[in-house]
């Protein structure tokens, strides 16, 4: 009789979680492969499909790109708060109220110059992301309220909040009683690099990238958040009371979900409406969980669930595959993942008797 | 005698390869902005591109569920550059997205449903669903005994507003004193809500409910309740075979089909359309057998009226809630006008936001 | 709001609360045995395609239902294995697995959309219904809701007066002195996670088989993350849930008849509603007594021993 005996490893393997997370996509996209199937669709066709949507052309690249960059800026903030074991459900909400934040500037003045116009809506974007977050966080360290749910709660009254407003008061009158606001003006749209499709937030994400990694690096908080698995230690080390670090953590995770909604709001649509939200702030908790606190881990994670979206759009047009299948991928990577972390983290010996 | 040959030889191949060229096949793109399944709206286009389906040299291919933005504009690039022919856009907010793409690829077709804008190769079409709206409420304006008719309805955009007033229209047609209450979900497709919010209509007191909804949830409620319904979309007896008196229907197939030809024969142009009843664009669903056969005569005689053009129904004078004249005695309201409508007549209860 | 509508606002109370209330007494069950499953969304979702298509296909709901009972296990049986197999986060896997599940039963479902399948109707129950504004408002509802009346004692006695249910509760408040007194932890948090998942997935079933008899990819709307609110709210107790789900139950349907009667109030602001007054729920229940009546070991996993 043998029996597999688990014990947990002092510290959890480095590379082998490479391994693990490819592992694990390799495996999710097995088991998809079998839903494929049962739509009487070849597996290996439909998977190619997959690919070549999203990275098959230097157009779905760039689209993967655009995608990339709001995933991208959530990710970065769900990965701070969650190294905390803060668990932040609430980017999509956050997002939300960045561009709502990013609106009202670029609607109460739209005749600033750029340089002062763009800043501003940054400013209130993170903002507004920032006190959304703040909320919960507060909520959970004053009285010990679940942070999951709060945030996840205030995702869709944030979101509602959202749809008052263009539906109310910040309607275009030019566009026929349909719910967005007016078109941004020129100086409060953050433009295209070059003659390609990406925007500018490309280089937003590079700047705040290099800022996050500086702070792990560089400051005694960032090293004990990358480090320690005993948050309070972390901040005990740090010098800062554990409270006041749930809610830095939380308004920086905030304020960076609310500086993507700015950029979706001002690059990518040019103006505030509902549609502004496709669930971005959910990918970004897969994506941060997948690449933990290092951010290139994280650019490269928001990349592949970014050519995953826009795949699935190529595997509708040429296959009539539901939307949802990659909901599906997302959460079989998510779960296999998971799974795989035993053997990261934990030491399998066989032992027969 | 050679080269006359050669020449002969050469022009038999050329013809050849026009008449290739003129059955090459023709490649057509529908964009939803739902799943096609749950929403009835979408769900009528795709029976429309069905009706497709069945004629030579035709091929279709749709996107559902694509964010209005800029996910539609990467939708569409997407079919122009493979290459399709014309690409039918099914939502307002596809609008700004489409003209952009349509600048890009002068070579395509683009076709935008309830929108405004245009260009050298973008039209817009729409149908007069309020037509169809008008006798649905002479139905239920005749079969009502409480004087209350209660309206389920997602969201407060004009073509929802304008097919609310021309069914109370309809209704103070037959019966002066009813009223036409309104209750928004906020959900193009959610059975339970619009279930709640019927019975919340029918616990004030309504007797027949009709929606602006694409589930059958309505419905149901109100055979439960042992009263009358008015579907949409479609003829939804199957669901409240003793409630369902009849429902405003779409039928996309006829207008699609002429379009594809206007493409394969050359003929396209880029116009603005708004087709009535007379075209068979909009239908009204078959009768229950519990409506009394002068209340079904007094109807067919409306619809007779409508198709000739004698009954344009939004003709003055024509008051709002507030008691204001909208429309002037003996006015007819203009396209534009019906087209941004985001107010209500009297005789309905309700607010438009 | 005329006094007229308060009746049928409280029976429809009762109806909208019922799937909120098996799942939170699902949800109760798992975290009592120290597992936090956050995917009640998900596998609620899933219980209800199950449902649907089962009673189309054999035109029995009580199979259906049952069906779709099993389909919930199945799908909580993924995170007890993520999780109590392969020790990975809770908090994580269950929002996995919600991502999971509403996709799943959006890509299944796809077919099933806009036809009906036979369910349960209202059934009035006899003498009792006849009692003024009482009878209207509890006994005039389908039989999954009579169940419910049945649910939430019979769960407390399980829990608090039978050996399992005191085994079931050690695993989750002090799983390491409970392995040391010989008794299988594991075992009774999968308990745990299986019989919730039971459960729920009975609470996605009520929405096709009795509140509508229809099929569409949201039709549980948020309501397996209220339920996992609720049981917090509760204090992880079967009676207080019961009078959550009903609270809720009501919101969700006032709203509506807020509408109804004529309100001015913008219908998005009324929409906020349930989420805002889970917040501030949960705000109150935590400030009384903070978590301290949750389970201690919820959502930990249990290390294994050496």
């Amino acid at each position: 009789m043998f029996r597999i005996r688990i014990t947990k490893r002092q510290e959890p393997r480095g590379w082998s979680s490479c391994l693990v997370v490819v592992a694990a996509v390799a495996l999710s996209l097995l088991l998809s492969g079998i839903l494929l199937s049962l739509r009487d669709i070849p597996p290996l066709t439909g998977l190619a499909v997959l690919f070549k949507g999203a990275y098959g052309s230097r157009f779905a690249i760039e689209d993967c790109l655009i995608k990339a960059i709001p995933i991208f800026l959530c990710s970065l903030g769900v990965a701070v708060a969650f190294r905390l074991q803060v668990w932040n459900i609430g980017a999509e909400g956050q997002f939300a109220l960045g561009a709502v934040g990013a609106t009202w500037v670029a609607l109460t003045f739209p005749d600033l110059p750029g340089p002062i116009l763009l800043p501003a809506m940054i400013a209130m974007a993170a903002l507004a992301g920032g006190l959304w977050g703040m909320i919960p966080a507060i909520l959970r360290q004053r009285l010990q309220t679940n942070e999951i749910i709060v945030t996840l709660m205030m995702n869709y009254i944030a979101i509602l909040f959202l749809d008052y407003l263009v539906y109310g008061v910040w309607k275009d009158p030019t566009s026929f009683g349909f719910p967005m606001t007016r078109e941004f003006s020129p100086q409060a749209v953050v433009g295209k690099i070059g003659s390609t499709g990406v925007n500018w937030g490309l280089a937003h994400c590079l700047v705040l990238g290099t800022a996050v990694w500086v702070f792990i690096r560089f400051t005694r908080i960032g090293f004990e958040l990358k480090a320690a698995g005993d948050s309070v230690r972390a901040a005990r080390y740090a010098g800062i009371p554990y409270d006041r670090l749930v809610v830095l953590v939380m308004v920086i995770s905030g304020a960076l979900a609310g500086w993507a909604g700015f950029l979706e709001a001002s690059a990518t649509i040019n103006r505030l409406q509902p549609s502004i939200m496709v669930g971005y702030g959910y990918t970004a908790i897969v994506v941060a969980w997948l690449a933990r606190l290092n951010p290139l881990s994280i650019a490269v994670a928001s990349f592949l669930l970014a050519g995953l979206r826009v795949g699935v759009e190529n595997l509708q047009l040429d296959l009539q595959v539901p939307a949802a299948f990659g909901d599906i991928l997302e959460g079989l990577i998510l779960l296999t993942v998971l799974a795989g972390g035993l053997f990261t983290s934990y030491r399998l010996s066989v032992r027969g008797h | 005698m050679r080269v006359l040959q050669a020449l002969a030889v050469l022009m038999l191949c050329l013809s050849f390869a026009t008449v290739q060229a003129a059955e090459k096949e023709i490649n057509v793109g529908f964009i939803y902005v739902s799943p096609i399944g749950d929403a009835g709206w979408s769900y009528a286009h795709d029976l429309g591109r069905r009706g497709l389906d069945g004629m030579e040299g035709v091929k279709t291919s749709y996107v559902e569920a694509v964010a209005e933005g800029p996910d539609s504009e990467r939708v569409m690039q997407n079919m122009a550059r493979k290459g399709y022919d014309i690409i039918f856009a099914t939502s307002f907010g596809y609008m700004d997205p489409m003209l952009k793409v349509a600048k890009q690829f002068p070579n395509t077709r683009f076709m935008h449903c309830s929108g405004f804008k245009m260009a050298a190769n973008m039209g817009n079409y729409f149908g007069r669903m309020y037509q169809a709206r008008y006798l649905s409420g002479m139905v239920a304006g005749g079969m009502t005994r409480s004087k209350t008719i209660g309206y389920v309805a997602a969201f407060p955009i004009p073509e929802v507003i304008r097919g609310i007033n021309a069914f109370t229209l309809g209704v103070q047609a037959v019966n002066p004193e009813a009223t036409v209450r309104v209750v928004w979900t906020k959900t193009w497709y959610d059975p339970a809500t619009e279930k709640e919010a019927a019975k919340s209509l029918l616990d004030v007191g309504a007797d027949v409910i009709a929606q602006h909804q694409d589930s059958p949830g309505p419905q149901e409620a109100a055979q439960e309740k042992g009263v009358y319904s008015i579907g949409y979309n479609s003829d939804m007896s199957a669901f409240a075979p003793k409630a369902h008196l009849t429902a405003p229907i779409w039928n996309w197939a006829p207008f699609y089909r002429s379009v594809v030809e206007q493409v394969r024969k050359g003929t396209w142009k880029a116009e603005s359309v708004w087709p009535g009843m007379e075209t068979g664009i909009v239908d009204l669903a078959p009768f229950g057998a519990m409506v009394p056969r002068d209340l079904q005569d007094k109807v067919m005689a409306a619809k007779a009226d409508i198709v000739a053009g004698r009954n344009k129904i939004f003709v003055g004078p024509i008051k709002d809630q507030k008691g204001a004249v909208k429309i002037a005695a003996g006015a007819v309201a203009p396209d534009p006008d019906l087209l941004g409508m985001t107010w209500f007549v009297q005789g309905v209860v309700g607010t438009t936001e | 709001m005329e006094l007229a509508i308060i009746v049928p606002l409280l029976a429809a109370a009762v109806q909208s609360g019922t799937p909120i209330l098996y799942a939170t007494l699902g949800e109760i069950i798992t975290e009592k045995s120290g597992v936090l499953n956050l995917g009640v969304e998900g596998v609620m979702i899933i219980g209800t395609l199950t449902a649907f298509v089962v009673a189309l296909a054999t035109g029995s709901p009580i199979l259906a239902f049952v069906a779709a009972g099993i389909a919930g296990t199945l799908a909580a049986a993924i995170h007890g294995m993520v999780c109590l197999w392969f020790k990975g986060n809770q908090v994580v896997s269950g929002l996995a697995l919600t991502i999971l599940g509403t996709g799943l039963a959006d890509y299944l479902g796809n077919a099933y959309v806009g036809r009906t399948a036979p369910g349960f109707s209202p059934l009035a129950l006899p003498l009792v219904s006849e009692i003024p504004i009482v009878g209207p408002i509890f006994f005039n509802h389908d039989p999954l809701v009579y169940l419910t009346y049945a649910l939430p004692p019979l769960i407390w006695y399980g829990l608090m007066r039978t050996r399992p249910g005191l085994c079931l509760r050690a695993a989750g408040e002090y799983p390491a002195a409970a392995t040391a007194a010989g008794l299988d932890v594991a075992a009774y948090r999968w308990g745990g996670v299986l019989g919730g998942g039971f459960l729920m997935g009975l609470g996605g079933a009520y929405l096709s088989l009795s509140y509508t008899h229809l099929w569409t990819n949201n039709l549980t709307g948020g309501r397996g993350w209220i339920a996992v609110a609720l049981v917090i709210f509760a204090f992880w107790r079967p009676g207080r849930a019961v009078f959550g789900a009903y609270l809720f139950g009501g919101i969700m349907a006032l709203q509506l008849r807020l509408q109804a009667s004529g309100t001015q109030l913008p219908s998005s602001l009324l929409l906020m509603l349930p989420y805002a007054l889970t917040v501030i729920v949960l705000v109150l229940s935590s400030w009384r007594r903070g978590m301290s009546e949750a389970p201690a070991a919820l959502g930990v996993n249990v290390e294994p021993a050496d």
